[in-house]
C-alpha cells in the first residue's frame, strides 16, 4: 500500500513513523510546503539566533532516508482530488496513495488591519520562513511591537530581547498568557518581561497602521488613539487549521476537517491529524494522532480517545509553568490556592475531582495532574491533603511490569 | 538454631591462610557476613543523617540540604563525630580508671609490683614520693584517679606534667586544655544531644580536648600503670597465630583492654593446687591464649608470664577463628573488642563464656563482676566453671586446629623503654639513621583491624609492606598488630621485604622493618617515642618526620585516638573516612585547616600504594623542613 | 527490553537507590564519600512516596512500551532506543519546553533545578554495563531486572 502524507508536521511525521514501523513494506510518500522538518514550537530560537534551522529538526532517527518514503518538499498543495486521492499543485498532479493524511497544520491568522497583510515588515510566526524573515528584518528594526501576548507572542518577544529590541507588546486580553494561566500566574512573567523592559498594553487592540508609504509600517494605533511607532510588526493572534486547499474536494469541514473517532474524514481513507483536524493543538496530541491515524491507515482499527488538550507548559527566564485544564472555577467549584515564596498553585475541583491544575515554579515529577484530570479522578478521598497526591497513591503494576492505575 | 552458612563468600584478608580456614568453617563468622551487608547507607558513610530526634532520621539531599530542626550536613556530622569521640574516650577512660583503681588496690595490700623502675619513673614525672613502693605506688595511682574525677570546670593537673611544652603551649592557646576526663566525655555527651550545639568548628575543638585526655590518660597513663603492676616489655620473640594454641591445656581466650583485671587469676592458673585439677581433668595445665588487645598485652609482657601465656593467637576479626579450632574452652571478656558474633560459635562448640567487666557483658556470658576484695573466691569459681567446661566439652568437640598458622620467632616487647634501650640508652641511633636517609622516616601504624578497606587486615599489610620498601620504619600498636605479625612482618626475615637503607638496619640489628608495641593502648607509647624524638632534636611534633596511619580504624576509641594523634599535630591516614564527608566544614577543618591549628591534618586514603605515596611525600616535606 | 521491577512490600524508604542514582549521575566522578549531597545537579531520578501507612511507594520510570513524554517532546530530545527500547535524552537536542515533565503520567521527569536548561530523568544507568545503579544498591534486594517484551498492545 502506498500512503500519502500531506505536512512534515509533529503529526505527519510520526504517521510516517508509524506506518513503517507497523507495516515495513507499504511505503510512504510526504509531501510539504516545508522544504524542511523543524519543530515549529523552536522557531524562536532561530530568531534569537540560538539555533540554526538544522538545529530546528525534531526528527532523530533515520525515518526521513526510509528506502519506502519519498518525501516531495517544497510543493504547496492547492487541491485534492478525493476519489483518485491524489493531491495537486495547481494543474500539477504531485502525488497519490491509497490512503492519505492530511495533516498540513495551521497558518497564522493575520487580522485585516491597516497595512498587517501586506507589509513587508509584518510577519506571523507559525513557519520556518516567518521566522527567517523575522530574523532579518529585525536587523535593521530598533523598536519592535508584537500583536498577541500568548505563548507564540511572548516567544516572539523573548527571541527579540536577546537581540536587544525595545518590544511594545499588545494583547486584546487583560492579562499574558489568558489561555494558559490565571492572572495571578501571568503576572508573574508579565513582570519579568516588564523587567527586560517590555511595555505591555492590555486589553487593548490594534485598529490602524501608519506607514512610510514604500509598504512598510511605522507605528501601529490602539483603540485608545495611542500610537506605537515601530520598525516592525510580529502578529501573533491566533492560528488556522490550514484547510483551505480542501475546498470542492467533498472531505467534509467546519472551522477544520470533520472527522470521526478514528481519524478519519467524510471521505473513506483520507484522514486527518493535528492542528487541520480541529482538536486544540498541542505537539503531543499532534503527535498521538499522527501515531492513531497512521494505525488506522494500516488498517489496525484504533480510536483516539485523547481529545484533551487544555495543557500546556510555560518557560520563559527559567520560571516554568504547568496548567491542565480548567485555568478559572465555574460556578461550585472548589478553589485551592498555595503560594509561597518560589511557588504559586492553583487546584480547581469539583466534587472531589481535579478540574485544573496551575503550578507555577517547581513543576517536578507532576505530569500526573494531566491523568488525574484527564481522567476526572477523585482526589479527595485519599485520606491525605490533596497537594499531596501522586501517582504513588495510584501505584500498581502490570504483569510486564508496565504501571497502571490502581484505584 | 545455629545459623549456618557455611559454602558462603567470606571477605578476603591479608592473611591467606586464616582467610582459606574461615571459608572453611561449617559456622558463619564476621568475614561471611561482610557479603551480606555489602550494600551500606550512602547517607550513613557520609554521615549526612541524623536520628537524633523523633523527627529524624533526617538525610541530606540536594532536596533537602537540613534536617527538620534546621542542622545542616555540617551539624550532623560534626555533631555525631563528637558523639563517637567522646564515646571512645569513655571507653578508654574507663580502662584508666580501673588500671589505676586496681593499681591503688594492690598497693593497700602490698601487693606485688612487677615494674619498679616504671614506677620510679611515674613518680619523677609526677612529682610525688613515699616510703616504699606501695606508697609511692598510690600516690601514682590517686594522681591519676584524682584528676580524672574532676570536673569539666577544673583543668587535670598532669597533663602539664605529662605533655610536651611546645604542644601544651599550642593546647592552651587553642583553649583546647582538658578538665576531669570522665567530664569531659559527660560534656562532649550533653554538647551534640538534641537541639544544642549547632557551631561544628566548636564541636571540633572538644573532639581535640576529649583526644588530649584520652591519649595522655587512656592510652599514655594506662601503659605506664600497667607497666607497674605488671612488669615492663622486654625484647625477645615469640610464636604468634593460631600455632600457638595446645589442646593438650585447658585453653582460656581473653579479650579486652584490662589486663589487671585478671591478675589473680592468671597467677592462680600457675598455682600448684590449680594445675593440680586441671591434670586431674585430664590436661596439662592452664594457658591464656591471647587475642584483642589484652592478648598483645600479655604478649608484649610475655617475659614475665612465659609458663601461663603461649602466645598471641590473633586479632579481633580472629577471635571466630580462634575459637572455631574447638581448643579453646573458655571465652573471659573484659573489655572489647569482644564481637558479639562469638556468641552462637561458643554455643556450638560449648565454650564457657564469662565476663568479669559487665561493660562486656555477652548474652550467653556468665558475669562475675572484678571485685578486687573477692578476687580469690571470683578466681576460684572461674577455674571451677571453666574446668567443668573443659570437661563437659572435650569429649564432644572435634578440634579443628591450625599448627602451621602464624610464625614461630616474632619480635615482641617493643616499649618506648625497651626500644631505647636497645638502642644503647638513648634516641641518637634512630635520629642517625633518619638524619642520614637511610631511614626516611616513621610511620606509627595503628588502630583495629576492621573487613572493610580490602578485607581483613588487608590494607593495613599492604600499607605496611609499602611503607618500608620506601625505608619508612613501622612501629605499630593495636590489633592492626595482630594482623601484621600474623603475615609474617615481624620476624626478622622480613626485612627483605624493606627498601635497602632501611633492609641494612635491619639486617645489622636483627630486627624486623616492622616493631610491635603491643595494643592499641600502647599508641601512647608510640607518642611517647615521638615525644622523645621531638625532645632530642629539639624540634616540636608537627616538624617530625613521622605519621599515623589508622588504616583500618575500626572503633569510637579509634576515633579519639586519632584526636589525639591530631592534637598532637601529626599527619593521621585513615583507610575510610569517619563517617563525615557530608560536611564540607569538617572535611575542610580535619584535612587542610588543622594544619595551621595543631599541625596535624587527616589524609583519607583506602589505597595502599596511593596511601604509602601520600604519607611518604609528607615525610620528605618534614625532612625538607628540617633541611635533612 | 530490559525494565526494572520493584517489589514495593519490601521498600523500607532507605533511599539506597535515590543515594546510588545520585552516584550514578554526578558530573564528575568519585566514591560514594565526596559525592556532593547538596548538589541539586547530583538529584535523584525516581521519588519514594510515603504510603500513609508505614510503608513507601517507590516510583521509578519503567520505560514505557508506548512513552508519553516521548510523545510529547517537541524537539526529538527524548527519543525510545529502537534496541534497548529505553528512552533516552539529549539534552543538546533538547528545546526546554517541559511538555515530558507534563506528560509523564507517573511523574518521573523533572526539570533541572539549576539551569532549568534540561530535564533529569531514569536513563537506565546507560553507561553502566552491568545493571542499574539502583538495583545494586537496594539492602532488601527490592528491585531488579527483567527482560520484557515491549512491542507495543494494541
Amino acid at each position: 500500500m502506498k500512503h500519502l502524507i500531506i505536512g512534515v508536521g509533529a503529526a505527519g511525521i510520526s504517521a510516517a513513523r508509524t506506518i513503517l514501523k507497523e507495516k515495513p513494506e507499504d511505503s510512504v510518500v510526504l509531501v510539504s510546503q516545508d522544504e524542511e522538518v523543524y519543530s515549529r514550537c523552536m522557531l524562536h530560537k532561530l530568531i534569537s539566533g540560538e539555533r540554526d534551522a538544522a538545529g530546528l529538526n525534531f526528527v532523530n532517527d533515520g525515518l526521513l532516508e526510509h528506502k519506502n518514503l519519498e518525501w516531495i518538499k517544497g510543493k504547496t498543495v492547492t487541491r485534492l482530488e478525493a476519489a483518485t486521492k491524489s493531491v495537486y499543485a495547481g494543474d500539477e498532479k504531485i502525488a497519490s496513495g491509497d490512503t492519505i493524511l492530511i495533516a498540513t497544520g495551521a497558518n497564522s491568522v493575520t487580522p485585516p488591519i491597516g497595512e498587517l497583510r501586506t507589509a513587508k515588515n509584518a510577519f506571523g510566526l507559525r513557519h520556518l520562513p516567518d521566522a527567517r524573515g523575522i530574523a532579518s528584518c529585525a536587523k535593521n528594526a530598533k523598536e519592535v511591537v508584537i500583536i498577541g501576548a500568548g505563548l507564540v507572542g511572548l516567544d516572539a518577544a523573548y527571541a527579540l530581547l536577546e537581540l536587544g529590541k525595545k518590544l511594545t507588546i499588545i494583547e486584546m486580553a487583560p492579562t499574558v498568557l489568558a489561555i494558559n494561566l490565571d492572572a495571578h500566574a501571568a503576572a508573574a512573567y508579565q513582570k519579568l518581561f516588564e523587567d527586560k523592559g517590555v511595555v505591555f498594553h492590555l486589553a487593548r487592540k490594534v485598529v490602524n497602521t501608519r506607514g512610510d508609504g514604500r509598504g512598510n509600517i511605522t507605528a501601529v494605533e490602539l483603540d485608545n488613539g495611542s500610537l506605537i511607532p515601530c520598525d516592525m510588526v510580529v502578529m501573533a493572534v491566533g492560528v488556522r487549521p490550514a484547510i483551505g486547499f480542501l475546498e470542492g474536494s467533498g472531505i467534509k469541514t467546519e472551522r477544520a476537517i470533520v472527522v470521526d473517532d478514528y481519524l478519519e474524514s467524510s471521505e473513506p481513507g483520507i484522514y486527518a491529524a493535528g492542528d487541520v483536524a480541529g482538536f486544540s493543538g498541542v505537539w503531543p496530541n499532534a503527535q498521538k494522532q499522527g501515531e492513531i491515524a497512521a494505525y488506522n491507515m494500516c488498517g489496525t482499527k484504533w480510536i483516539y480517545d485523547d481529545r484533551f488538550a487544555i495543557k500546556n507548559t510555560v518557560n520563559f527566564f527559567g520560571l516554568l509553568s504547568l496548567s491542565v485544564g480548567a485555568i478559572n472555577p465555574a460556578d461550585g467549584d472548589e478553589v485551592l490556592v498555595k503560594e509561597d515564596r518560589l511557588n504559586y498553585r492553583k487546584l480547581i475541583l469539583r466534587g472531589g475531582v481535579p478540574m485544573g491544575i496551575i503550578l507555577q515554579g517547581e513543576i517536578g515529577g507532576s505530569g500526573f495532574w494531566l491523568h488525574l484530570i484527564k481522567n476526572k479522578m477523585r482526589i479527595d478521598n485519599r485520606g491525605k491533603s490533596v497537594w499531596k497526591v501522586s501517582y504513588a497513591d495510584f501505584y500498581g503494576t502490570q504483569q510486564n511490569g508496565e504501571y497502571k492505575w490502581v484505584v | 538454631m545455629f545459623e549456618s552458612c557455611y559454602g558462603c563468600a567470606t571477605c578476603a584478608s591479608a592473611d591467606k591462610p586464616l582467610e582459606e580456614f574461615i571459608a572453611k568453617l561449617p559456622m558463619q563468622t564476621s568475614h561471611h557476613r561482610v557479603d551480606t551487608q555489602e550494600t551500606k547507607c550512602g547517607f550513613g558513610l557520609q554521615g549526612g543523617c541524623c536520628r537524633l530526634c523523633a523527627n529524624g532520621p533526617c538525610r541530606i539531599t540536594p532536596d533537602s540540604p537540613r534536617g527538620i530542626c534546621g542542622a545542616d550536613a555540617d551539624v550532623m556530622v560534626t555533631r555525631n563525630l563528637l558523639r563517637a569521640v567522646a564515646a571512645g574516650s569513655g571507653c578508654y577512660i574507663h580502662v584508666v580508671e580501673n588500671t589505676a583503681l586496681n593499681l591503688r588496690n594492690t598497693a593497700l595490700i602490698k601487693g606485688r609490683m612487677k615494674g619498679p623502675e616504671a614506677l620510679e619513673r611515674l613518680c619523677r614525672i609526677f612529682g610525688v614520693n613515699g616510703k616504699d613502693e606501695y606508697e609511692k605506688a598510690l600516690k601514682v595511682a590517686d594522681a591519676v584517679l584524682a584528676d580524672l574525677y574532676k570536673p569539666e570546670y577544673v583543668k587535670m593537673e598532669l597533663v602539664e606534667k605529662m605533655a610536651y611544652a611546645p604542644r601544651l603551649k599550642v593546647w592552651k592557646e587553642l583553649g583546647i586544655l582538658p578538665g576531669g576526663a570522665k567530664s569531659e566525655v559527660f560534656r562532649g555527651v550533653v554538647k551534640c544531644s538534641t537541639n544544642l550545639n549547632s557551631d561544628p568548628v566548636n564541636m571540633l575543638l572538644d573532639c581535640l580536648k576529649l583526644g588530649i585526655s584520652t591519649g595522655i590518660y587512656g592510652l599514655t597513663l594506662t601503659n605506664l600503670l600497667n607497666d607497674v603492676l605488671l612488669g615492663e616489655p622486654e625484647i625477645r620473640t615469640a610464636a604468634v597465630g593460631l600455632r600457638v594454641i595446645n589442646p593438650d591445656y585447658i585453653n582460656i581466650m581473653i579479650t579486652g583492654h584490662q589486663h589487671t583485671m585478671f591478675v589473680h587469676l592468671q597467677e592462680r592458673l600457675t598455682d600448684a593446687d590449680v594445675v593440680a585439677r586441671a591434670q586431674a581433668a585430664g590436661a596439662k595445665g592452664f594457658k591464656l591464649v591471647g587475642c584483642t588487645c589484652v592478648g598483645q598485652d600479655l604478649q608484649l609482657r610475655g617475659a614475665h608470664y612465659t609458663e601461663i601465656f603461649d602466645g598471641h593467637a590473633g586479632n579481633n576479626y580472629t577471635s571466630e577463628a580462634i575459637l572455631a579450632t574447638g581448643a579453646i574452652d573458655a571465652v573471659l571478656s573484659e573489655f572489647n573488642c569482644t564481637l558479639p558474633g562469638i556468641e552462637p560459635i561458643c554455643d556450638e562448640l560449648l565454650i564457657k563464656q564469662i565476663c568479669i567487666d559487665d561493660v562486656a557483658k555477652k548474652a550467653n556470658a556468665e558475669l562475675k563482676p572484678f571485685v578486687f576484695a573477692e578476687r580469690e573466691k571470683l578466681s576460684n569459681e572461674i577455674i571451677d566453671a571453666i574446668i567443668a567446661a573443659y570437661k563437659q566439652r572435650r569429649p564432644r568437640v572435634k578440634m579443628n586446629l591450625m599448627p602451621d598458622h602464624g610464625y614461630e620467632n616474632t619480635l615482641t616487647g617493643v616499649s618506648e623503654v625497651s626500644l631505647k634501650k636497645f638502642l644503647g640508652g638513648n634516641w641518637k641511633p634512630l635520629i642517625d639513621l633518619i638524619v642520614s636517609g637511610k631511614i626516611k622516616g616513621v610511620a606509627g601504624v595503628v588502630g583495629c583491624s576492621s573487613l572493610v578497606s580490602g578485607g581483613h587486615d588487608v590494607l593495613t599489610v599492604s600499607l605496611v609492606k609499602e611503607l618500608i620498601a620506601r625505608d619508612i620504619i613501622v612501629l605499630t600498636a593495636g590489633c592492626s598488630s595482630g594482623g601484621i605479625e600474623n603475615c609474617g612482618l615481624m620476624v626478622a626475615e622480613a626485612a627483605e621485604l624493606a627498601g635497602p637503607g632501611l633492609r641494612a638496619v635491619c639486617r645489622q640489628l636483627g630486627i624486623p622493618p616492622v616493631l610491635n608495641f603491643g595494643p592499641c593502648l600502647a599508641i601512647g607509647r608510640l607518642e611517647i617515642v615521638a615525644t622523645e624524638l621531638a625532645e632530642a632534636i629539639g624540634i616540636d611534633m608537627p616538624q617530625l618526620p613521622l605519621v599515623l596511619s589508622a588504616a583500618q580504624w575500626l572503633e569510637e576509641q579509634a576515633l579519639a585516638d586519632g584526636c589525639f594523634g591530631l592534637a598532637l599535630g601529626l599527619p593521621l591516614h585513615l583507610g575510610l573516612p569517619p563517617f563525615v564527608t557530608a560536611s564540607k566544614v569538617a572535611v575542610q577543618v580535619l584535612t587542610e585547616d588543622m594544619k595551621n591549628l595543631t599541625g596535624g591534618q587527616i589524609i583519607i586514603n583506602s589505597d595502599a600504594k596511593e596511601s604509602a605515596d601520600i604519607l611518604e611525600k609528607i615525610i620528605m616535606e618534614k625532612r625538607a623542613g628540617l633541611k635533612i | 527490553m530490559k525494565r526494572i521491577f520493584i517489589d514495593q512490600e519490601k521498600c523500607d524508604g532507605c533511599k539506597n537507590c535515590s543515594f546510588a542514582c545520585m552516584q550514578a549521575h554526578r558530573q564528575t566522578p568519585g566514591t560514594v564519600y565526596d559525592l556532593d549531597l547538596l548538589d541539586p545537579k547530583n538529584e535523584a531520578r525516581h521519588s519514594i512516596v510515603t504510603n500513609g501507612k508505614g510503608g513507601y511507594v517507590p516510583v521509578f520510570c519503567r520505560h514505557c512500551a508506548v512513552p508519553d513524554c516521548a510523545g510529547a517532546c517537541m524537539s526529538g530530545a527524548l527519543k525510545k532506543d529502537p534496541e534497548t527500547g529505553h528512552i533516552q535524552y539529549d539534552e543538546k537536542r533538547c528545546g526546554t519546553c517541559f511538555m515530558c515533565v507534563m506528560s509523564c503520567p507517573y511523574g518521573n521527569i523533572k526539570p533541572d533545578r539549576v539551569s532549568r536548561t534540561k530535564i533529569l530523568k531514569c536513563d537506565f544507568c546507560v553507561n553502566d554495563k552491568e545493571e542499574p545503579n539502583c538495583v545494586k544498591s537496594c539492602p532488601k534486594k527490592a528491585i531488579h531486572v527483567e527482560e520484557v517484551v515491549w512491542e507495543a498492545a494494541v
